[in-house]
C-alpha cells in the first residue's frame, strides 16, 4: 500500500512510525518542507521516497500526489488544511485522511469555534468577545477584567496572554499591559489575510489541562487515550507559551488526575462539537479532531480550543502503546468506513514524551535556528526509548541543524511513571549541541512531584465544579452592577 | 536578616514598579526597615530607601531584584565597580566581596552563568554562603537557596509572563501568581529571556529552617517548604492544651502571631476563643525591633483591651514564644488592672529560650532572656501569672517531624527539631 504523508515535524514522525507497523506493508512517501532526517529514514526504509515541497501549496502537494499516486494520503499539520491542500487532493480523487479547509475552520478560527459552541449550547464553553478593528478592541479593553487575550487565528502556539486580574490593586498595571499588548497583537495579525477577526478576549479559567483526541469518518467516533501536554517553556510551568514541551499519557485511557466520568463527558463534548460543526459547514469531517481541554471549577471539562489534527507532541505518546493496526484505522476513516473499527491500546503502560529545544525557542526562532546538533539514537534505543525528529534539517554536509522550534521528541514508556521518568531523563543526555548553543527541556515533566501537584489541583477544581453543579451554576458567572442589574459577563473588570 | 524578592517578566512590555511595591508590602512583616531595588541597564542600578514607594518607583523595567533588611543590615546588596552584577545576600558574610568580584569577572567574560555561579560558590566557600540573588546588567537573575540558610525561598509564576522568587510564599499570592516550587536547600534557578535553568550547588548539610520562621516570622497565610504556617501554629496550640491544670473560662492569644495557637488550644479544651486586644496603626512586629524603646512602643500600640467579655473571667493566655517577657508582662498588667481578670494562666507554644542565636539570625541577648535568668517561680511572680507552661523540646520535635520539617533549635538548647534528613 502506498501512503503519502504530508508534514515535516515530530507528529508526522510519530504517524510514520505507527503507519509502518501495519500488515498492509505500506510504502511511505513523505511531502515535507525541509529534509527531516527521521521522516527521510522512515520513507527510505519502507521503499518510499521523500519530497521537499512547500506543504501549504495545494499545487505542489498535488504534483507530488500525482507522481506517487498513493492509496491513502494523510495530512498531518493544520496549515496545509487551512490552505486547501486536503480539498484539492480530494477533488482529484485521492483518499485523504485529514480535515477539509471548511472543517479545519474549527481550529483556524477561535471565534468560529467558540461561536459554534454558543450557538449549539454545548457544555464547557467560555465567554468571549472578538474584534475586527483595533478601535473597538481598544474601547473594550479599557474595561476588561480577568481575561485571556489571544490571536483570533491559530498562530502556532504563540501569542496567548493569560492575565489573572482578580486583585484590584494591580488592575491598572494589568490594564496597561492589555492595552499595549492588543496594539502589538493587532499589528502582528495584520499579516493574516485569511481571517476577519484579529483578536479574541475570553474568560480566564484555571485548572488542569489535557487533550482529548479522536479519529472520525464523520459518523463514527474513535476516541484516543487522554494525553497531557505542557505548554510552558520552562520547568515548574514557568515562562512563555510554546507548542508543547512534552506530554504524558496513561495508564489506560485516562490520566491519573482525570476520572472516567470526566473522560466520558469530554468525549461527549468533542462529539457534540463535531456534529455541530458538520451541520454548520455541511460537510463530513474526515480525519483527526481534538479538544484541548481544561478541568475547571466553572464547568469541569472545559474547552480551551480545538485541533483539526492530531496534537503535537500528544501524538508521540501513542507510538509505544497502540496495539491495533493504526494505518488500517486511518484508511478506514478516510474511506468513511470506520463503523465497527476498534482501537486497542496497551492499557497497562504509561508514556512520557519530552521535547528538546534550542535557546531562543519560542520567542526568537531566528537565533534558535541553524545550530548543528546530534542525537545518539543507539543510546536512546538501548534505554528502550525512541527519538522522533521534529524541527531539524539534515544538510548536504551530513550534519543536522536546528530549524528554530523543538528539535527532537524523546518517547519512553513503562508500566509505571517512575521508571519511564528515570529512563527518559537518561535518554535526554544523548542529545548534544555541536556548537555549544544552549538547549533546554523540562525535567519536571513526568515526575512524581508534578503528577502529585496535578492530582491535587484537579481535586480542588473537582470540589468546586461539583458544588456548582449541585446548585445548577455550571458555566454561569453572574455579575451585578447596581442600577444596571445582574448580567452574565465575566469579561468586565474593576477599572471603570 | 534580609528577605529577597526577584521578579522576571519575559515580555518586556511589563513595568514592574507597582508589582514590586505590592510584593515588598507583602513581605514587610519580615522586619522591614530598609529596602533596596536593583534593575538592569548599562550598569546595574540600585535604589536604597526606607520607603517602599520610593524604591519601587525605580523598578520601571521588566526585571527587578529587591531586598528588605532590618536597620542594621546595610550591606545586603552590593554592586561591583563596573556595574556588571548586583548580589543580594540574605545576611552579610565574609566572602561577599570576593564573590562579587569573581561573579563580576565571570559575567563580563560571558561564560555559562550557572557554571560561573557554582564555581564562584565553590571557590568562596559554599558552606557559609547565605542564600543569594544575583542580577546582571543584561537582566539575568541567579537565585540560590543556601543549605546553610535558615529561611526558605519559593519560586512562582504569573501566567506565561513572569517568574517570581521570594523569601515567603505570600508575595507570590499577593502578586496574583501561583507557587510552583519550594526551592530545596542547595537548589538554585537561573532566569534569562531565552533560558531558565534549575541547578543544585553547595554540598554542606542543611542547617534547618530557623524555628522562628514558623513560630513567628512568616505570615499565617504563608506556606513554608510545603507546610501551612497556620496549621503548624494551630497544631502547636493543640499540643499545649495538655498542660492545662486548672479550669479556665476563655482562651486569649497575644496578637497577632499567637492567634492560631490560641485557636488550636481552645479547640482542644472546648472553651471559647476570644479576641482581647485591638491594635492601633499598622501591623508592627515588636520582636524585630532592636531598640528596646521602639519595641515597647509597638507592644503598647497593639494592646488596647476589649473589656466586656473578659471581665471576671479566668484566662488562658497563649503566646508563640517568650524572649524577654516584656510583651507578656504588659499583657498581664492590662488584663489584670484594666480589664479585671482574676486568673491568668500562661501557655507558651515553644520551649524556654536559653541560648543566644549562634548564627545571629535573631538578636537574642543572653542577659535579656527571661528563661535563662529567672527561675520558674520568680518568672511567674514577675509576670503576674497564676501558672506558666511551655511546650517541651520533645513536643516541638514531634510536631516538626509530623510536618516533615527540620528546624534549627540552637537557642532552645538542641541542634534540631524534627526530621534529621
Ligand atoms: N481561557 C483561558 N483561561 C486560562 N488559560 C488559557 C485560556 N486559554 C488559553 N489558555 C492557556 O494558554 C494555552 C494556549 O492557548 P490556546 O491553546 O488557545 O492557544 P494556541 O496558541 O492555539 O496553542 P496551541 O495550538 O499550541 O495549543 C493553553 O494551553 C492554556 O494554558
Amino acid at each position: 500500500m502506498k501512503v503519502l504523508l504530508i508534514g515535516s515535524g515530530g507528529r508526522e514522525h510519530a504517524l510514520a512510525k505507527l503507519i509502518r507497523r501495519s500488515v498492509l506493508e505500506p510504502r511511505l512517501f513523505v511531502a515535507m518542507d525541509y529534509r527531516n532526517p527521521g521522516l527521510e529514514k522512515e520513507s527510505v526504509e519502507t521503499g518510499g521516497k521523500m519530497f521537499i515541497v512547500n506543504t501549504v501549496s495545494a499545487k505542489d502537494v498535488a504534483n507530488v500526489a500525482e507522481e506517487v499516486s498513493p492509496d491513502l494520503v494523510v495530512v498531518g499539520p493544520e496549515e496545509p488544511q487551512f490552505h486547501g491542500v486536503t480539498d484539492v487532493l480530494r477533488e482529484r480523487g485521492y483518499i485523504v485522511f485529514g480535515a477539509s479547509s471548511r472543517c479545519a475552520e474549527v481550529e483556524k478560527s477561535k471565534v468560529f469555534a467558540r461561536s459554534l459552541m454558543w450557538k449549539h449550547d454545548i457544555y464547557g464553553r467560555l465567554y468571549f468577545k472578538a474584534f475586527t478593528s483595533i478601535e473597538e478592541a481598544r474601547k473594550f479593553i479599557e474595561f476588561a477584567g480577568d481575561v485571556v487575550i489571544k490571536p483570533a487565528r491559530q498562530a502556532g502556539g504563540k501569542g496567548v496572554k493569560v492575565l489573572r486580574d482578580t486583585q484590584a490593586y494591580l488592575s491598572r498595571d494589568r490594564a496597561e499591559v492589555k492595552k499595549t499588548y492588543i496594539e502589538k497583537l493587532f499589528s502582528e495579525m495584520e499579516g493574516y489575510r485569511d481571517i476577519d477577526y484579529k483578536i479574541i478576549v475570553e474568560q480566564r479559567v484555571e485548572g488542569v489541562e489535557y487533550t482529548s483526541m479522536i479519529i472520525t469518518d464523520g459518523d463514527t467516533i474513535l476516541p484516543l487515550p487522554l494525553v497531557q501536554d505542557h505548554p510552558h517553556a520552562f520547568e515548574f510551568d514557568i515562562g512563555p507559551e510554546t507548542g508543547g514541551m512534552g506530554s504524558i499519557q496513561g495508564p489506560g485511557w485516562i490520566l491519573p488526575f482525570i476520572t472516567r466520568e470526566e473522560f466520558g463527558k469530554t468525549v461527549e463534548v468533542v462529539s457534540q462539537v463535531l456534529k455541530a460543526l458538520q451541520s454548520e459547514v455541511r460537510e463530513k469531517y474526515v480525519g483527526a479532531f481534538a479538544g484541548q481541554m481544561m478541568l475547571t471549577g466553572i464547568w469541569g471539562p472545559t474547552v480551551i480550543e480545538f485541533y483539526s489534527r492530531f496534537g503535537d507532541p500528544e501524538m508521540s505518546n501513542l507510538v509505544p502503546i497502540v496495539a491495533s493496526d493504526f494505518l488500517e484505522i486511518l484508511d478506514k476513516a478516510a474511506r468513511r468506513k470506520l463503523a465497527g473499527a476498534k482501537l486497542d491500546i496497551d492499557e497497562d503502560r504509561v508514556t512520557i514524551v519530552k521535547a528538546i529545544a534550542p535557546a531562543g525557542y519560542p520567542d526568537n526562532r531566528r537565533i534558535a535556528a541553524g545550530h548543528p546538533i546530534h542525537v545518539d539514537e543507539g543510546g536512546v534505543r538501548e534505554l528502550g526509548c525512541e527519538v522522533l525528529y521534529a524541527s531539524v534539517e539534515l544538510l548536504a554536509n551530513g550534519v543536522m541543524y536546528t530549524k528554530g522550534s523543538r528539535v527532537f521528541e524523546i518517547v519512553c514508556s513503562s508500566d509505571n511513571y517512575d521508571d519511564a521518568y528515570e529512563r527518559i531523563e537518561k535518554a535526554i543526555t544523548y542529545v548534544k549541541s555541536l556548537d555549544g548553543w544552549p538547549l533546554f527541556y523540562r525535567s519536571d515533566i513526568g515526575s512524581r512531584e508534578l503528577l502529585n501537584d496535578r492530582i491535587r489541583a484537579a481535586e480542588r477544581v473537582r470540589t468546586i465544579y461539583g458544588s456548582r453543579s449541585r446548585r445548577g451554576l455550571l458555566g454561569k458567572v453572574l455579575m451585578w452592577v447596581p442600577g444596571e442589574g445582574v448580567s452574565d459577563n465575566p469579561l468586565i473588570g474593576f477599572v471603570r | 536578616m534580609g528577605s529577597l524578592l526577584a521578579i522576571y517578566a519575559f515580555d518586556e512590555l511589563w513595568n514592574l514598579s507597582n508589582i514590586v511595591r505590592y510584593g515588598l508590602m507583602s513581605l514587610q512583616h519580615r522586619g522591614a526597615q530598609n529596602f533596596v531595588v536593583c534593575i538592569p541597564g548599562e550598569r546595574v542600578k540600585c535604589l536604597h530607601s526606607e520607603n517602599i514607594d520610593e524604591v519601587s518607583r525605580g523598578a520601571s523595567k521588566n526585571v527587578a531584584l529587591a531586598v528588605i533588611g532590618n536597620d542594621s543590615d546595610n550591606m545586603l546588596i552590593e554592586v561591583d565597580d563596573s556595574g556588571v552584577v548586583a548580589i543580594a545576600s540574605e545576611r552579610s558574610w565574609d566572602g561577599a566581596s570576593r564573590a562579587l568580584q569573581a561573579l563580576s569577572n565571570a559575567f563580563s567574560n560571558g561564560g555559562d552563568p550557572v557554571t560561573s555561579f557554582i564555581s564562584t560558590l565553590n571557590r568562596v566557600s559554599d558552606d557559609v554562603a547565605p542564600s543569594m540573588a544575583v542580577l546582571t546588567k543584561r537582566g539575568e537573575l541567579v537565585i540560590w537557596r543556601s543549605p546553610s540558610s535558615f529561611s526558605p525561598l519559593v519560586l512562582g509564576s504569573y501566567g506565561f509572563d513572569m517568574a517570581i522568587v521570594s523569601s515567603e510564599s505570600v508575595a507570590i499570592d499577593i502578586l496574583g501568581g501561583d507557587v510552583k516550587r519550594f526551592l530545596k536547600p542547595g537548589e538554585g534557578i537561573y532566569i534569562a529571556k531565552y533560558i531558565v535553568k534549575h541547578f543544585t550547588a553547595g554540598v554542606s548539610e542543611h542547617r534547618g529552617l530557623c524555628t522562628f520562621e514558623l513560630l513567628y516570622l512568616a505570615r499565617h497565610d504563608a506556606i513554608v517548604d510545603g507546610v501551612s504556617v497556620y496549621e503548624f501554629r494551630k497544631h502547636l496550640g493543640r499540643e499545649l492544651a495538655k498542660y492545662l491544670e486548672s479550669d479556665v473560662d476563655v482562651v486569649v492569644g497575644v496578637p497577632e502571631t499567637a492567634l492560631p495557637y490560641a485557636i488550636g488550644f481552645a479547640e482542644v479544651i472546648k472553651k471559647p476563643f476570644e479576641m482581647a486586644f485591638m491594635a492601633t496603626g499598622g501591623r508592627r512586629r515588636s520582636m524585630l525591633f532592636s531598640d528596646p524603646f521602639e519595641k515597647i512602643v509597638s507592644i503598647h500600640l497593639k494592646m488596647n483591651p476589649i473589656r466586656g467579655v473578659l471581665e471576671g473571667k479566668r484566662v488562658a493566655l497563649v503566646d508563640d514564644s517568650m524572649v524577654t517577657g516584656s510583651t507578656i508582662k504588659t499583657v498581664s498588667q492590662i488584663l489584670r488592672f484594666r480589664v479585671g481578670v482574676p486568673e491568668v494562666h500562661l501557655f507558651i507554644a515553644s520551649p524556654p529560650l536559653i541560648m543566644p542565636c549562634p548564627f545571629s539570625v535573631l538578636r537574642l541577648d543572653m542577659k535579656g532572656l527571661l528563661a535563662a535568668n529567672l527561675s520558674q517561680s520568680l518568672a511567674r511572680d514577675y509576670l503576674e501569672v497564676d501558672s506558666l507552661h511551655w511546650l517541651s523540646k520533645e513536643d516541638v520535635d514531634r510536631v516538626a517531624s509530623r510536618f516533615g520539617l527540620k528546624l534549627c533549635g540552637k537557642c532552645f538548647g538542641v541542634d534540631f527539631f524534627g526530621c534529621r534528613k
